[in-house]
């Protein structure tokens, strides 16, 4: 029976990887002139979300010369004739582009669930231990247990390992927030209709701009110190060391945005690829041979799928690893003893 | 044209260059580990933070030869 159900579940998300390439060659045989499959279609951000296979289309809000305009969705936008689409952008009627773009998009919808979901996650936990289940007695149920390893996980060996013991407490609510968030966005993507809204830079760039400002902001004066004026060296040498140091407040944040978001953009597009494999050998080798080698393809998706889900997990754990490196970096406090009794013996020699 | 020959040779070297950092990090780990086990925490934990810095790296070069690959203008 267990069996049974198994591999009636494996036949399922076989068929549920093939559901994309279907849809592909129902689109190219209604309009000649669209690709087999549109790579970065699949990819980008789109004004609708797809849930099982129904597209809901999202409200338009669009700013114009400081005017404002909310429409229910696109079509409505361009039905009510104050807007018209050129190259799949929306412009107005009288040819003002639109200056900024406040549009609900689906990956910002991906972006709610991630949080909705931690918050969910998060709240019934607390609440179970506010009641005393895990704080009085051990901690019951498979959720709680995973909670509770994924928040000791943070705890103990990201923050307290990388920030200074004194302040850690501080920050594992961002650490461990950020890690839950990311760790659904990035499995969202798993799901047969979902969007991995990590696979686009401005999510990946909002969330390390937060990193970037908490890192600042709690600077410690020897992080600043060792910026502008690094204690120790030659005055000629701090001319190379300073703006190399003031571009490296920048590109760390940077690094962690482009990181999530490339290996996310990957996943997706090696997916895209193999299952797109189909095609060509079909178009080479002629129908049987395409089509009976999608079970070669199929399951190296599949394998994929598995890496994927890895992944997923591993990245949400770099960019939390390395947020709490960068933040242990800036707010540690060093101890500049050894610097002085250097600079004092030298000055001594000198005299 | 030029574009999809320089991703795809740009493709081949990332994949050397971090081929070849990542599998000194691993090298460095497994002789360490094999030396100290107690110590193998610690160096998994050190190992994955620099095969992350030479994957960012990587991933950097990647994301530009997907650009010149779709042909996208910036």
């Amino acid at each position: 029976m267990k069996q049974a159900l198994r591999s009636t579940l494996f036949s399922i998300l076989l068929l549920m990887l093939c559901h994309p390439a279907a849809i592909a060659q129902d689109q190219s045989t209604q309009a000649e002139k669209e690709p087999v499959i549109d790579v970065m279609g699949k990819v980008v951000d789109h004004d609708y979300l797809t849930l099982v296979g129904v597209k809901i289309y999202l409200p338009r809000i669009l700013i114009v010369d400081g005017e404002l305009y909310v429409f229910g969705n696109t079509n409505s936008a361009i039905e009510s004739g104050e807007f018209q689409e050129i190259d799949g952008y929306l412009v107005r009627a009288d040819g003002t582009p639109v200056s900024l773009d406040m549009s609900i998009t689906s990956h910002l919808m991906y972006v709610w669930f991630g949080i909705i979901f931690s918050l969910i996650f998060t709240i019934w936990a607390a609440r179970r231990y506010s009641r005393g289940v895990g704080t009085t007695t051990e901690p019951r149920g498979v959720t709680q247990n995973i909670f509770e390893v994924l928040f000791i996980f943070i705890r103990d060996d990201i923050a307290k390992e990388y920030i200074p013991a004194d302040k850690y407490h501080k920050y594992i609510n961002y650490l461990f927030s950020v890690f839950l968030v990311i760790t659904f966005m990035n499995l969202f993507g798993l799901l047969p209709w979902g969007v991995s809204a990590t696979a686009d830079l401005t999510v990946t760039a909002t969330l390390a701009g937060i990193t970037f400002f908490i890192t600042q902001f709690n600077g410690s004066k020897d992080y600043w110190q060792h910026i502008f004026m690094f204690p120790g060296v030659h005055p000629l040498i701090r001319i190379i060391l300073t703006p190399v140091e003031i571009l490296g407040i920048f590109t760390k944040p940077f690094a962690l945005a482009i990181r999530l978001f490339a290996n996310m953009l990957s996943g997706k597009i090696l997916i895209i690829c193999i299952l797109g494999l189909i095609f060509i050998f079909t178009d080479i080798f002629g129908p049987l041979i395409g089509v009976s080698s999608s079970v070669v393809w199929v399951s190296l998706t599949a394998a994929l799928y598995i890496l994927k889900a890895f992944i997923a997990l591993l990245q949400a754990y770099i960019f939390t690893l390395l947020s709490a490196v960068f933040i242990g970096m800036a707010a540690e406090e060093h101890n500049h003893e050894d610097h002085e009794t250097n600079v004092a013996t030298a000055t001594e020699v000198n005299h | 044209m030029m574009g999809l020959l320089g991703a795809g040779l740009g493709a081949g070297l990332i994949t050397l260059g971090a081929g070849i950092g990542i599998g000194l990090i691993g090298k460095g780990a497994v002789e360490s580990i094999a030396r100290q086990p107690e110590a193998s925490g610690d160096i998994r934990g050190a190992m994955i933070l620099t095969a992350a810095f030479i994957e960012g790296v990587a991933l950097f070069a990647a994301v530009i030869t997907a650009i010149l690959a779709l042909g996208i203008s910036v």
